[in-house]
């Protein structure tokens, strides 16, 4: 897959800044996160709350709240920098060009509408399709998404339906203005387990069916390795490591990412769980140095002067960590010893999505 | 539903019920006889009375109160405003002039609130807004009659645009709306006052919603979703608010009526109060009562239609 999708970059993000304004000052929520998404892939973003990661696809959505300022930097879709798009603009390409699933599907259906028409409204509203026709299509949408007796859930309300129904109908609605872009936003969060996996099993069979582009922000990484074909790790509005779902997995190479690996349960790890320390830092004043520093047990000294810059570790993979960096060679700061062991197991057990 | 609509006017005429017998014991409670001209003839009035069993215990009384009523809708007559007339005829009689600027005042304040309320969502935290907020504070909590007499000096004394009090010669239905409107307007301010606050909050709140932003995400513009979603959405808790408005709006023309003597039900009630014909107060209180229980009534069970959640959910009930 890595081959296809080198060559057709279908929306870029440079060096995008978002700060909000609040009551103590500037809220910087993204600071120059860079990516780009390519034809065909599923792109994860992942990262604890607070990340950065929602505000940074909200900015792509262009539905960033009124307190929010884009600094600098230019999301680059078919030709156009979507950060100029004016609101007045933007409607045409929400929903038909990229479209996005909810990460609360509870809330995120009007309780007083229709499901059909909820459906409807954009096919009628925007593309001028005939009433009967709008419903067809509808229906058909809501088989796609795994719904049964459409007929009749049709002319239901979202109270008559369980969250993972209306997950489905939220993601039969993101489909309905057939965009090629598809951005889920901690789709399944909100969800019980077992729906949590049909849920993604059904995006993955749209994905291919459809030959989506798929953004997933999630904070589950194992929701990561069974979606994403490449990962962003984003950190205090950075992206601090950046690779194939099997870079990330069996070779993370910042701490931060141990860190996230770590802290995630599986099923034959006997010990205590690591859970990260601390909690994210304070965005109205970043700190100086790696944002990760202050809760790294194994941080450089450099780690709380200097920023590192992201190091290239193959053509895929790179982190922003001063580990990285030459001369760090002699600290001998290595990944967790539990870690190592449990990445092994993995490999050994065959691999990602095994 | 049917059973939920049963229920519903079982209660709305128990309420009517101690409403009526409350009326009916604090009038009793009143002081004044209805008997106070000393020209009055003795034997007439022993004759009345004996025809109104007033000469009874209490208990009594209030049985032949209820018996009348219920039989033959029958509330007794009038002894000192329209003497020797039917109430139940009075109060028919004083209806239109009510009934048209109660209405009025209704239909003018739901469309105004409407889009007052918008204009303020819409801007909010704009000048705008506030000028709106600091005026919807004024009309909600300054009473109708200091707006009536507000009214009266600008407009009538100071700038003799309307008549000072209502034209009870007036033919056409232009005149009687030209003596009407300041009525009317002092009327209408607090509703639409109250319309707009709700409104505005609703409005704020859906706006803000999670699935205002599908609406928005899902490709329509910003205006799109606003009107088929946000304000959609915020007309249902506003149709509850209409009861308070209706009584509010008929507490109000009590007093305005008797300040524009308009010849209505309100001006009819204090009157009789203040002359002690206890027949027609207790008419006239029964009235209200029943007018205000019909509000309730409506505004309930179309709660039910205009909200899916209860209508859909209603087959429990």
């Amino acid at each position: 897959m890595a081959e296809t999708m080198k060559k057709d970059v279908i929306l870029s993000v440079r060096d995008l800044r978002v700060s909000f304004r609040a009551y103590g000052g500037l809220v910087q929520a993204v600071r120059g996160v860079s990516f780009d998404l390519y034809r065909g892939e599923t792109l994860a973003i992942v990262g604890e709350s607070g990340s950065g990661k929602s505000v940074s696809i909200k900015a792509v959505m262009g539905i960033l709240a009124n307190n929010a300022i884009i600094e600098s930097g230019e999301i680059l879709y078919d030709g156009k920098d979507l950060t100029k798009v004016k609101e007045e603009d933007f409607h045409e390409i929400r929903g038909h060009r990229i479209g996005l699933i909810f990460q609360d599907p509870l809330s995120a259906l009007n309780p007083i509408m229709k499901i059909g028409k909820q459906i409807t409204e954009v096919l009628r509203l925007k593309k001028g399709v005939s009433k009967a026709e709008a419903k067809e299509k509808a229906l058909e949408l809501m088989r796609v998404v795994g719904i049964p007796d459409v007929e009749q859930r049709f002319e239901q309300y979202p109270f008559q339906f369980s969250g993972g129904m209306r997950q489905r109908i939220v993601i039969a609605i993101a489909l309905a203005g057939d965009p090629e872009i598809l951005i889920c936003d901690e789709p399944t969060t909100a969800l019980d387990v077992t729906v949590q996996a049909k849920i993604l099993e059904q995006i993955n069979q749209i994905k291919k069916d459809r030959n989506l582009s798929v953004i997933f922000i999630t904070h589950d990484l194992g929701v990561v390795a069974n979606m994403a074909d490449r990962v962003n790790v984003m950190y205090a509005g950075k992206i601090v490591e950046t690779g194939t779902s099997e870079e990330i997995f069996f070779e993370p190479a910042h701490p931060y990412t141990w860190a996230l690996l770590s802290s995630m349960p599986d099923l034959q790890t006997k010990d205590r769980l690591n859970a990260i320390p601390g909690t994210p830092p304070n965005m109205i004043f970043p700190p100086k140095g790696d944002a990760f520093a202050p809760r790294n047990a194994c941080a450089l000294k450099i780690d709380h002067e200097k920023e590192p810059p992201m190091f290239k570790i193959t053509e895929t993979h790179a982190a922003a960590t001063w580990l990285l960096h030459p001369m760090a060679a002699d600290s001998h700061v290595e990944m967790p010893a539990s870690l190592k062991a449990r990445i092994e197991r993995m490999k050994r057990s065959g691999g990602l999505n095994g | 539903m049917f059973k939920y609509i049963l229920s519903r006017i079982g209660a709305m005429l128990l309420t009517l019920f101690l409403i009526m017998s409350l009326s009916f014991m604090v009038v009793r409670l009143m002081p004044m006889s209805l008997f106070e001209n000393p020209e009055t003839d003795p034997e007439i009035q022993r004759k009345l009375e004996d025809k109104y069993h007033l000469n009874d215990t209490i208990p009594v009384q209030y049985f032949y109160f209820m018996k009348d009523i219920i039989t033959d809708l029958n509330f007794g007559i009038s002894v000192k405003i329209r003497p020797g007339l039917d109430v139940f005829g009075i109060l028919v009689s004083r209806l239109p002039p009510t009934i048209l600027i109660n209405f009025i005042s209704l239909f003018i304040s739901i469309p105004l609130g409407l889009i007052f309320g918008t204009i303020a969502a819409l801007n909010r935290n704009t000048w705008i807004d506030h000028v709106i907020s600091v005026l919807v504070i004024i009309f909600i909590s300054v009473p109708s009659f200091i707006f009536g007499s507000v009214l009266q000096y600008t407009l009538t004394f100071a700038l003799p645009i309307f008549p000072t009090l209502y034209d009870s010669q007036a033919v056409t239905f232009a005149q009687k709306m030209h003596s009407l409107c300041l009525p009317i307007v002092a009327l209408s301010l607090n509703p639409t006052a109250t319309i707009t606050r709700y409104l505005r909050g609703e409005l704020i709140e859906n706006i803000s919603s999670e699935y205002l932003l599908l609406a928005r995400t899902k490709g329509l513009t910003k205006a799109q979703a606003i009107v088929r979603h946000a304000f959609r959405n915020s007309l249902i808790p506003i149709s509850n608010t209409l009861i308070g408005m209706i009584t509010g709006i008929m507490g109000g023309s009590l007093v305005i009526e008797k300040m524009f003597a308009i010849p209505g039900e309100g001006g009819l009630l204090v009157k009789s109060i203040f002359a002690g014909d206890h027949f027609l107060t207790v008419a006239v209180l029964i009235f209200y009562s029943a007018v205000s229980l019909v509000t309730i009534l409506i505004v309930d069970l179309s709660y039910g239609i205009i909200d899916p959640r209860v209508r859909v959910g209603g087959g429990k009930a």
